[in-house]
């Protein structure tokens, strides 16, 4: 049931944040899980994620001339992983033939991982089927509101990053994300 | 967290599930990017970009390709109408002010003719005309049993005199 394993990955002091591209090896090493979470998260498939994480990570290195560190480099690679998705889900719209989703996050694989082992059995079944059904229902939401909803409460941003990182203005970022989190209390709420 | 907001920072249980929720994404991410990364991570990504951009340079081919097998057709209409047009034209504009010549022409003849039909026959002349009418009215055939039964009787009277 429950792993003793760590709910956060490596934080990043101000030096990496602000990381020359020109450790490249060093800018994955530090920025992978980052990215495969969101993507994981945004697309709910892990070989997705795997692969348009490795895509991104190409795509900033043929761009790595254009970065002029207006952006944190965080900020950057989400944008562009976020473009990545968006396109996914253009391209997978108009290949709706296609059998999607073959290797899909399982929602028991991901509610069997329950941070607090010192829960009694049913408080971490009652957890397990929360992560359930927050997943499900984040999964339900539109486009723009699972990506606010992601990089504020997976991602941590504040909203002027979501706004930086999405182009939209920062009363839409709010908008999207009182609307997502309204839809997510109203299904999940039961077990919220 | 700096922002806060009430109708967007989740509170109380809601709260907990969505940080369970990220503990959980955060747990299956760093498991699975957990696993030495190969020195040719890039490389299938590097492989599926080419693939795309030859992809890419074949759609744009057969597009063009397409476009020149269309565009002869597209035309040949055009150019066929075009050859045409102006010889229709041409043969018009120029017919259209002999026509008007012509028309006036014969517009001042059939008045002159008109004129001297309608002049008035002299009266030294007026038996001829007679004469004239009841040839015209034989002429017509013996469809017309009164006027020939009439012109027969007139030259019957004037057999007998003789």
């Amino acid at each position: 049931m429950g792993q003793m394993v760590s709910t956060e990955l490596p934080p990043l002091v101000q030096e990496q944040s602000v990381l020359e591209l020109s450790d490249f090896d060093e800018v994955v090493r530090l920025y992978r899980p980052r990215i495969f979470r969101f993507v994981m998260a945004s697309l709910g498939d892990r070989d997705l994620a795997e692969t348009l994480t490795q895509d991104c990570f190409l795509k900033a290195y043929m761009a790595r001339g254009q970065f002029r560190g207006e952006s944190s480099l965080s900020t950057w690679l989400t944008r562009i992983a976020l473009n990545l998705i968006r396109d996914h889900l253009r391209n997978r719209r108009m290949r709706f033939w296609h059998k999607t989703r073959d290797s899909s996050v399982d929602l028991v694989d991901i509610s069997d991982w329950i941070p607090d082992t010192a829960a009694s059995a049913e408080t971490a079944c009652l957890q397990r089927e929360r992560v359930k059904q927050v997943w499900k229902t984040v999964d339900e939401l539109s486009g723009q509101q699972r990506t606010v909803f992601l990089l504020r409460f997976v991602e941590e941003l504040e909203l002027s990053e979501i706004a930086e990182t999405t182009g939209m203005n920062t009363s839409t970022v709010k908008s999207h994300l009182y609307r997502a989190l309204r839809i997510v209390r109203e299904r999940a709420g039961g077990q919220a | 967290m700096k922002w806060k907001d009430q109708n967007t920072e989740p509170s109380g249980e809601f709260a907990a599930a969505i940080r369970d929720f990220r503990a959980a994404v955060t747990h299956v991410a760093a498991r699975e990017t957990a696993r030495p990364m190969a020195a040719d991570w890039l490389a299938p990504a590097m492989k599926r970009r080419k693939s795309h951009q030859h992809r890419m340079v074949l759609a744009w081919a057969c597009a063009a390709a397409l476009c020149f097998a269309t565009v002869p057709f597209a035309i040949m209409p055009l150019t066929t109408h075009s050859g045409s047009a102006p010889v229709r034209v041409a043969l018009q504009a120029p017919a259209s002010a002999p026509v008007a010549q012509h028309s006036e022409a014969e517009r001042g003849l059939l008045q002159q003719v008109d004129e001297q039909v309608s002049e008035s026959v002299p009266s030294s002349l007026a038996p001829l005309e007679e004469m004239e009418n009841m040839n015209t009215a034989s002429a017509t055939g013996p469809s017309d049993p009164f006027v020939n039964g009439a012109a027969l009787a007139q030259l019957g009277s004037t057999d007998a005199s003789h």
